[in-house]
């Protein structure tokens, strides 16, 4: 009993999966569905709340753990999955026949970047890695278009199972230096840590890369961004980032203390960071497509956070946990817009949101809250956020690294401060207006408090990440 | 409750009442605005008056923890300099809010991003927490930029952009400036005041204050990235030139001294000659460009780099140590405080004839002053205020810094008083042109719309305090004193 109650929130995924599985085969309307779905979402933040502090070992020991950094991360997930969830009212992009399995997908996802978060085992975190893939690879291509839903699908699919393949190849890698797949054998600190051990978890850090759009496995992202319905790339930008810099963090953590003096393993992720980040704002600075714009924009935060990462220390992934949270916010204000304005376009360019101030004051304001976190500016999470993680990286004495991140920073603000020039003083190229419903109103509202409570109130959000990232740790 | 925290939450609890009134309330939203900016100041005028001068050191200290477990506190406290700036800051919120009464288009979004705005300088003029001062910094850059592009005029889209990014660009060298403090100390607190007990390693100082000089110095219009500021004035409604270049660009010289200088101060010594020859360029560059101009507020604007100039030569003559610091950094304070006044009754005046008359081209008009003798006038106490006409604020400043130069650097102290000569070239030019002369005749239906009643209330208290302390220096002086002399004491 008391592991099921451990289990809880998975439990309660995999029964509502199920029973949104029977309602996608009886067919039951579109609203039923979602209204199934929302009622999932609410029931799985409750169980994970529930489950909060709880911790144990719900299976086999060493395999699965439940512990405060992975309840934490689900009580995120479980949010993302009902915000998107809500956010896809009108799926008019996704193909017809399709709408009833995109809540379906998104719940299976979710339950696999549940179960990823709290594996401590190599297998356990694959299996769960790839139960997160799949869904997202077939919701990417049910466009009502084919050929847009086929060219996004094709990209995606593509890099992400050759970025699984290249991960599955070096878990082989710790598997052999180790001879064991349990974490709690990796993870013995080693005053002569091998070479191959960084190497290993390099490329074990593959198929994460992908998931978070970093650099270099990052290729997919604009044009996923640009061409996937809007729905479900909402669903990859928001609640699967949160899941990828979890399961990051879990597996630099292995790393820790020794991660930094080795050398070869930072400078990698160093790199990796500085191109990231560069590379994304400067192609971001061409774009015309909102969606694609994002895309590079997503690249560029992949960067800031590797930069947190790259130290391998506590504050290092405090920073990174609680900029997983902030992002998700900020990235779910944007495309929360762009799901209700894209309705019925496929693609949403810059001009579509051309005096969107006049057709949707509210929404206008949420998607204004949005970029002012993602450019960084307070009252934002994005500036504390930003604090914390540069805070990292200068914590190891990185000036001139921190020095490159703020300027990166400094060249986004031109691509952020276009879109809201367009916003609020371009005229509309059309005068319908939009109305929100009040579910997604109250939605927005509750974004754009998250966006401010955590900028202006950090310090009980800083804690949670701390104790997450010491649950890490220890 | 306390008062810099009353202070801080005037504006803050008028932002929230904004939001929540109705688009079309618009009388209400300015009488909440004035009323909210008288509040400040009268709130400040008693924060000047319960502060003791004889105790040096900060007072009204607040202190709450914010992240305990990385050391952020919200901590705010004000020593003179402090008080001199909130001081300044409400009284240009009061009378940008009775400037901008006739204001038809968006007005609840228009006082909210200003209101904003206001609150951004408040905090950074209270906080000692590197933190909040570095937040509210930012959030008072932050609402520049739909200000100028929504209100302004002209060819404000680019000017829009090009301010933003070049403050933001200011604000990525403070980025990693202000943590290599926070990181460097090793208390594990972002707290001014701790942080200032510190010894620094004079190295480390070397290495990392110019990075809070330039940074800090963008705002306030350090040569050579001055860039933005004469486009971003010109561009921007009246009002929010008068804030900016009134308030927000103090805010650079203001964190200069209180993190720069306070923390570094062996880093700001050994920096002081380079910076004290650029300030000397901003001063003559500001003013030459300024002779050259056409349009009213290009020549306020470039002067704005001129007279910043003065106040940045003052703060880098301090921190050499030599018998005239004292003269030097109470001369570059009193000079931020005059300025501000000054270039806010400035662009407030301009704004007006422009708003009137729909031009800002010097050379457009002739004899306006028969046709608009009191805008006019108006506009010429300001001018010759900036000139440094004795009996206005800015002559006992200007003076103070210039005496300094000349005692410490006799050459440069000779090119700065020839940039006075420049500043009362650059001024009479506009006078001779614009003012004076046979009227033009394209401007007779101006004679009736000439400022009246509520129009000159702003302009009349602007001209008060520059009056005021052009005859009684001392009222300003002796507050600055008492701190500058503790300031230099720790060198």
């Amino acid at each position: 009993m008391e592991n099921a109650i451990l289990f809880a929130p998975e439990l309660i995924c995999l029964i509502m999966g199920l029973v949104l599985f029977f309602a996608a085969v009886l067919s039951w309307s579109y609203t039923t569905t979602r209204g199934i779905a929302i009622a999932s979402g609410i029931a799985m933040i409750a169980a994970c709340l529930w489950t909060l502090s709880l911790e144990g070992e719900p299976f086999f020991p060493g395999i699965y753990a439940v512990d405060f950094f992975s309840q934490l991360i689900k009580t995120a997930l479980a949010v993302g999955f009902l915000f998107v969830v809500i956010a896809s009212a009108n799926p008019l992009t996704v193909d017809r026949n399709g709408w009833l399995e995109v809540p379906l997908f998104f719940i299976f996802s979710t339950l696999g970047m549940m179960m990823m978060v709290s594996a401590t085992e190599l297998l356990t975190l694959y299996v769960a890695m790839e139960l997160t893939a799949y869904p997202v690879y077939i919701v990417v291509a049910l466009h009502r278009n084919a050929d847009i839903g086929g060219e996004s699908a094709a990209k995606y699919m593509v890099q992400g199972m050759a970025a699984s393949a290249i991960s599955l190849y070096g878990m082989s890698f710790l598997f052999g230096t180790f001879g064991s797949t349990y974490f709690s054998a990796i993870s013995i600190p080693h005053a002569a840590a091998q070479p191959i051990f960084y190497l290993g978890l390099l490329l074990t850090l593959a198929g994460f890369f992908f998931k978070l759009g970093a650099f270099p496995f990052h290729f997919w992202a604009p044009d996923t961004y640009e061409t996937a319905p809007h729905p479900v790339i909402t669903f990859i930008a928001t609640v699967s980032k949160i899941a990828a810099i979890g399961i990051l963090c879990r597996l630099l953590s292995l790393a820790m203390p020794g991660g930094w003096e080795s050398g070869h393993a930072q400078t990698a992720l160093m790199w990796a960071s500085v191109i990231a980040m560069t590379l994304g704002n400067l192609s971001a600075l061409a774009q015309k497509d909102l969606k694609r714009l994002l895309g590079y924009s997503t690249v560029a935060h992949a960067g800031y956070v590797l930069l947190a990462l790259q130290t391998f220390a506590e504050w290092g992934l405090t920073a990174a946990l609680f900029y997983a949270i902030g992002y998700f916010a900020m990235s779910f204000a944007c495309f929360l817009v762009i799901c209700e304005i894209g309705r019925s376009e496929d693609r949403i360019t810059i001009d579509s949101v051309s005096g969107l101030y006049k057709r949707a004051p509210f929404l206008s304001f949420t998607l204004l809250i949005g970029l002012f976190g993602l450019i960084g500016l307070p009252p934002t999470v994005g500036f504390v956020g930003k604090w914390f993680l540069f805070s990292a990286a200068l914590q190891r004495g990185q000036f001139y690294l921190v020095l490159i991140a703020a300027i990166n920073a400094a060249i986004a603000l031109y691509y952020y401060l276009l879109i809201i020039r367009q916003l609020y003083w371009v005229e509309p190229t059309t005068q319908n207006t939009i109305k929100p419903t009040p579910l997604i109103a109250v939605t927005a509202m509750a974004t754009i408090i998250l966006v401010v409570a955590m900028g202006t109130l950090p310090g009980p959000f800083w804690d949670m990440a701390a104790r997450a990232a010491r649950a890490l740790i220890s | 409750m306390p008062l810099l925290s009353s202070i801080l939450l005037t504006p803050v609890i008028t932002l929230i009442i904004l939001l929540l009134m109705p688009q079309r309330a618009v009388r209400g939203i300015r009488l909440i605005c004035a009323l909210s900016g008288l509040l400040t100041c009268v709130l400040s005028l008693q924060l000047w008056r319960s502060y003791d001068p004889t105790t040096s050191g900060i007072q009204f200290e607040e202190i709450i923890p914010w992240v305990a477990a990385i050391g952020i506190s919200y901590h705010l406290g004000v020593d003179a300099f402090g008080v001199i700036l909130v001081m300044l800051n409400s009284i240009v919120y009061f009378t940008g809010v009775l400037t901008m009464w006739d204001l038809e288009d968006r007005v609840k979004e228009y006082f909210a991003f200003m209101v904003l705005l206001v609150i951004g300088v408040f905090g950074v003029f209270m906080s000692l927490d590197l933190f909040f001062f570095f937040f509210f910094y930012e959030i008072a850059v932050v609402p520049m930029y739909p200000l100028i592009l929504i209100w302004g005029s002209g060819n404000r889209a680019y000017a829009g952009m090009k301010l933003m990014l070049f403050l933001l660009a200011g604000s990525a060298f403070l980025f990693p400036g202000l943590l290599a403090i926070y990181h460097h100390a090793g208390l594990n607190t972002f707290d001014i005041i701790a942080l200032s007990a510190h010894a620094f390693d004079p190295q480390f100082q070397i290495f990392v204050y110019p990075f809070i000089y330039v940074g800090f110095g963008v705002l306030a219009g350090l040569f050579p990235f001055h860039g933005w500021s004469p486009t971003g004035h010109v561009a921007a409604p009246s009002a929010v030139s008068m804030l900016h270049a009134g308030v927000l660009m103090k805010l650079g010289a203001f964190g200069i001294l209180t993190i720069g200088i306070r923390l570094l101060p062996e880093g700001a010594a050994y920096w002081a000659p380079t910076f004290v020859v650029l300030a000397v360029i901003g001063i003559i560059y500001g003013a030459y460009v300024a002779m050259r101009q056409t349009d009213f507020k290009f020549v306020i604007g470039f002067s704005s780099v001129s007279h910043m100039g003065i106040v940045l030569l003052g703060l880098n003559l301090a921190v050499l140590g030599s018998v005239v610091a004292t003269d030097a950094l109470n001369g570059a304070v009193f000079q931020m405080f005059a300025h501000g006044i000054m270039t806010a009754l400035f662009f407030s005046t301009a704004g007006y004839i422009y708003d009137k008359s729909h031009s800002k081209t010097i050379t457009d008009f002739g004899g306006l002053g028969t046709q608009m003798p009191r805008a006019v006038s108006i506009f010429i106490v300001a001018g010759l205020c900036g000139a440094g006409l004795p009996g206005l604020a800015s002559f006992w400043a200007e003076l103070l810094v210039f005496l300094a130069a000349l005692k410490t650097y006799p050459i440069a102290g000779i090119i700065v008083i020839l940039g006075l000569v420049l500043t009362a070239v650059y001024i009479l030019r506009v006078f001779n042109l614009a003012f004076f002369g046979a009227p033009n005749p394209k401007w007779e239906n101006l004679k009736a719309q000439d400022m009246s009643g509520l129009h000159l209330i702003p302009r009349a208290i602007l001209i008060a305090v520059l009056v005021i302390f052009g005859f009684v220096p001392r009222l300003m002086l002796d507050l600055i004193n008492s701190t500058t002399v503790a300031f230099l004491g720790n060198f």
